[in-house]
């Protein structure tokens, strides 16, 4: 027990010898992964919005004019049996034109003047969950538009593609910018390690010749380390909470991008508590890092 | 009379210049040895492979039993905890009282709480700063803080006991004193080992004193006795 509160006293201790270098430690490493958090808070937004736009998207499939009744319905048939499909509704010609007129009411006297109606039935298909991403629909959609009676299957296709490459792009940036910035919370939390070891040399060497074995040593040097990792972590998030509120309130204030407000979320607890987890793994990296580089003495 | 420690045919060189040149030499169980020499004869280095410190370049090193030579890194502490050591500039840790600093050596080794007070306290009392526990060591005298690193020294019982001129620091009553105790500790069955240049020591001792020059083993004498090697 004794010993277990040496240990995590003279991590405490060396915090507090160096106190400016371990505030400007957690301070640095906080805003660095603060960076990193932003481009991974606009990552999981967009996914999520990609996820509830996809949600929504509906298949047109529309049939060819005068196509006979039967053929409609084997089409229907066809399209209920395929697995890719969720749901299936059909729009008739005289629905799509009341639809029509309820959606443009001012609009409507431009299709009187043509005497028959030109509007075209169609289904509504809607895609089964697993089969919605932009690549699975395209597929489908190419398939479909070969069947027997169809004129033409329509959806947001270059919309949802490009929301697609987009979430890509910001995923690859995410991991490039994590990876770099990643590495300089390793440096700092290390150099602040480092200096401690550089500080405390005479220390160590008396643990060393009373016969402390090398783990003993480390020990406090880790959990500093470990500690300067959540800090920094920990406080990036307060940063993170603090600037999305902020965004969320101007939104508010200003009613502008008004649909964004109920769409955009910050981290759930759960991926709070992983980054923190993540930031003590870092600072700890940053501690082997430093006692690999400069040691802790010689045995 | 068993040997605790073994030096056999070992040497050692610092930049090409012999620190210790074909050393043989065997130190029984509970003797007091006195290693004399004046600076650079070798005595730091001879006590620093002792403990595992510097490796030799040539021979074999036993201490209780245990080829230092060939020792695993992760072994050294081990050996260093039945090798206690008392340095000239004491060592001790300035921000951590009398006792913390005597506790290390018992920490280190996860020594229940309840053992670590007694131990201390005994090892303090050995000394005769017991009194002066709470206190910090740079508000000690020099003779104290030597008698606060002797306590750390034998706190955990070591088999042996190594001083490196350990009253280099201190005026010839505090040295008399410092001696008397390592006798004291020497007759309680601890190996002592004490090197130094001082021939006072030599005349407070009275004991069994191995002579270095330039690394060579030059003589071995007991104190009044004259025996020449």
């Amino acid at each position: 027990m004794r010993r277990l509160f040496y240990l995590v006293r003279e991590a405490w201790a060396n915090m507090r010898i160096n106190r400016t270098t371990t505030i400007v430690a957690v301070l640095t490493t906080a805003f660095t992964l603060a960076c990193v958090g932003i481009f991974l808070l606009l990552y999981v937004n967009l996914r999520n919005a990609a996820g509830s736009l996809q949600e929504d998207v509906k298949v047109m499939v529309y049939l060819e004019d005068r196509l006979p009744k039967e053929k409609a319905q084997e089409l229907d048939r066809k399209l209920k049996l395929d697995r890719m499909v969720d749901e299936v509704v059909f729009i008739s010609k005289e629905q799509a034109l009341g639809e029509f007129r309820v959606q443009f009411p001012s609009e409507s006297h431009l299709l009187e003047g043509l005497g028959e109606n030109p509007l075209p039935a169609s289904f509504v298909v809607t895609l089964a969950p697993n089969f919605r991403s932009p690549d699975a629909m395209k597929g489908w959609v190419e398939r479909v538009q070969t069947m027997e009676g169809v004129a033409k299957v329509d959806y947001n296709q270059e919309w949802l593609s490009l929301l697609a490459e987009l979430i890509g792009y910001i995923e690859l940036a995410a991991i490039g910018v994590g990876i770099l910035l990643s590495a300089a919370a390793v440096t700092i939390i290390g150099n602040t390690i480092r200096l401690a070891l550089l500080a405390r040399r005479e220390e160590i060497e008396i643990l060393r010749s009373i016969g402390a074995t090398r783990m003993f040593i480390r020990i406090p040097y880790f959990l500093e380390g470990a500690v300067l990792g959540a800090c920094g972590s920990a406080l990036s998030l307060g940063i993170l909470k603090f600037a999305f509120e902020l965004f969320r309130q101007q939104i508010q204030l200003t009613g502008r991008f008004s649909g964004i407000e109920g769409m955009i979320s910050f981290f759930p607890l759960s991926v709070c508590l992983a980054l923190v987890m993540m930031g003590m793994g870092l600072g700890f990296a940053g501690s082997v890092v430093s006692l690999l580089r400069v040691g802790e003495g010689r045995a | 009379m068993d040997a605790i420690i073994q030096l056999i045919h070992v040497s050692k060189w610092h930049d090409r210049k012999a620190a210790l040149s074909d050393v043989t030499l065997e130190i029984e169980k509970g003797e007091f040895v006195l290693l004399m020499g004046s600076s650079g004869a070798g005595k730091s280095t001879l006590l620093r492979m002792l403990i595992g410190e510097e490796q030799p370049d040539e021979g074999q090193i036993f201490v209780h039993g245990r080829n230092v030579t060939k020792l695993r890194s992760a072994e050294i502490p081990h050996l260093r905890r039945k090798v206690g050591a008392v340095f000239q500039d004491f060592r001790l840790l300035p921000k951590k009282s009398v006792f913390d600093n005597v506790a290390l050596p018992l920490i280190v080794q996860g020594v229940s709480e309840k053992d670590i007070r007694r131990k201390v306290t005994e090892a303090l009392r050995a000394v005769d700063v017991d009194h002066k526990k709470d206190q910090l060591p740079n508000s000690l005298s020099t003779g104290e803080q030597q008698r606060v690193c002797i306590a750390r020294a034998i706190v955990n019982g070591p088999v042996v006991l190594l001083a490196d001129e350990p009253t280099g620091n201190l005026d010839p009553e505090r040295t008399r004193e410092i001696i008397e105790l390592f006798k004291l500790i020497n007759a309680r069955g601890t190996t002592v080992i004490v090197a130094t240049h001082d021939s006072h020591v030599v005349s407070h001792a009275n004991r069994r004193v191995i002579t270095l020059v330039q690394g060579v083993l030059l003589s071995e004498r007991r104190v009044g006795q004259g025996i020449g090697v």
